[in-house]
């Protein structure tokens, strides 16, 4: 039976919010949490999304999502460091697309100085064929979301994701972990309905 | 029924108070103001200059039937970009606090844009949010939000069953439709709106349709009534079946050439014989 409840987690202090679900089975419980960074998230439909999706699921290792981010706050970094540490998987979608330039600058700081994931400056996508390629973990076309945060050139990690011949989506293994940077939102078109999307998260929930 | 016709029909060198002689001259009840769209009504009016604006309708001999606005038409509430959304909801605030200060309790708003760009799921699922909350602050100041059937231009919400699940969707009494009868062009029959919608109808725009023309080039679809495609004995007695008693809002996008004045009579009296029923 699956269980779901939610839980603060060691820093309620900062207002950051957790979904946790668990097998309820007494075994190491397999976790699917979506971080709300308040202030911090800049599309609240984005968090709806993954919430949404991620509803009643549960993963073979822990899986934190953290939605449309733009700052890092520390609260949210150790977070991630937890689920890492732990052999699980970060989801880390970027949320400047539409952001201003100085929230941008946050972001990019953010992800270079706590992740070591170096991203290009926001760009409008073409809008010659609407969709991002994936290549992991399933081949697939999403829609895109008008705008996408780019990978920098030269960094290590394999690339996902690419769009307009940009790569804007990776994974690296971090100690028996794995980060995930999307540069392109997905909790919006999960939020939507979209079909591929879900797949993709579905997929992503099976590893 | 009350007849009443959109200020931005005035024309342009004419001026807000010339403008309300000739609609009450013309035998209009009333005026719908469109925020936005002329230059006595804009985001920036204030207050006190809202009120100045119902005085002079006041003297007029006038009332205003609603508040209408073409803003959304650039920052819709379907947007990506969170600063547009927002900006498209201040847009029906404003609407809903002028529609106070008007004396009405309607307002226009165009609901969403479905582009290539954002695609349709996306508008959908955005404006029900939207008008989720901003339901709850009209049905707090007594006004309804009339969300307009833009069928074609929106791409979006074209049959009126799908255009009733949205409103059921949005689940909020004050939020309903306003429903152009000219605006279907050769995807239904206004009648059939209207006995679909019924009780959910905030107000009703009225202009005829050239249905084989379409949207192509400068050439208008829209034209004067009893001039296009609309069967509007029809629309009367639909009218009658749901027991719309309202206001009618002439809305013509083509406008007289010569004799602007004119269009004002002409619709006028077309208006009456279709409230009569002498068709």
């Amino acid at each position: 039976m699956v269980i779901g409840r939610r839980q603060f987690l060691g820093y309620a202090a900062t207002a950051l919010t957790v979904a946790l679900r668990t097998d309820g089975s007494g075994s190491e419980p397999s976790v699917v949490s979506v971080l709300d960074l308040k202030e911090h998230c800049s599309l609240r439909e984005s968090l709806a999304g993954y919430e949404r999706a991620s509803a009643g699921c549960v993963t073979r290792r822990p899986l934190l999502i953290v939605p449309a981010a733009l700052a890092l706050p520390a609260a949210a970094t150790g977070a991630m460091a937890n689920c890492l540490r732990r052999g699980g998987t970060v989801l880390l979608e970027s949320g400047a697309g539409y952001a201003a330039e100085s929230d941008c600058r946050v972001h990019r700081e953010a992800l270079r100085n706590r992740l070591q994931v170096r991203v290009a400056a926001a760009r409008f996508k073409s809008r010659r064929v609407p969709y991002v390629d994936y290549a992991w973990p399933s081949p697939t076309k999403i829609r895109d979301f008008s705008r996408v945060v780019p990978l920098a050139e030269h960094q290590s990690g394999e690339i996902i994701a690419w769009a307009d011949g940009f790569p804007v989506a990776l994974k690296r293994r971090i100690g028996s972990g794995t980060l995930i940077y999307v540069g392109s939102p997905l909790g919006p078109a999960l939020w939507a309905g979209d079909t591929e999307a879900r797949q993709w998260l579905s997929r992503l929930f099976s590893l | 029924m009350k007849k009443s016709i959109g200020d931005n029909m005035i024309p342009k060198d004419w001026g807000f108070e010339r403008g309300l002689e000739l609609v009450k001259k013309a035998g209009f009840d009333g005026i719908e103001l469109w925020l936005g769209d002329v230059p006595w009504f804009q985001m920036t009016t204030t207050d006190a200059q809202v009120r100045d604006l119902r005085r002079k309708i006041d003297n007029a001999g006038l009332v205003v039937s609603n508040v209408s606005t073409g803003l959304h038409w650039a920052a819709p509430l379907s947007a990506r970009d969170p600063a547009v959304r927002a900006q498209a909801a201040h847009i029906v605030e404003r609407q809903i606090e002028t529609a106070v200060l008007l004396g009405t309790d309607a307002i226009l708003v165009v609901a969403g844009l479905v582009t290539e760009e954002v695609p349709y799921n996306e508008v959908y699922q955005r404006c029900v949010e939207a008008l989720r909350p901003l339901g709850d602050k009209a049905a707090r100041a007594g006004v309804k939000i009339g969300c307009e059937n833009c069928n074609s231009e929106q791409r979006f919400l074209i049959s009126p069953r799908e255009f009733a699940q949205f409103l059921t969707d949005v689940n909020n009494a004050a939020v309903g439709i306003h429903l152009d009868v000219g605006n279907i062009h050769d995807t239904g029959f206004a009648e059939q709106w209207i006995e679909i919608h019924g009780p959910r109808i905030t107000r009703i725009h009225l202009k005829d349709v050239l249905k084989h023309r379409g949207r192509s080039g400068d050439q208008s679809v829209y034209t004067n009534l009893f001039l296009g495609d609309n069967n509007w004995p029809a629309i009367r007695a639909a009218m009658t079946k749901v027991g719309y008693d309202g206001w009618l809002i002439a809305e013509m996008e083509a406008r007289y050439r010569y004799a602007p004045d004119q269009q004002f009579y002409d619709t006028s009296q077309a208006m009456d014989r279709l409230i009569s029923g002498r068709l």
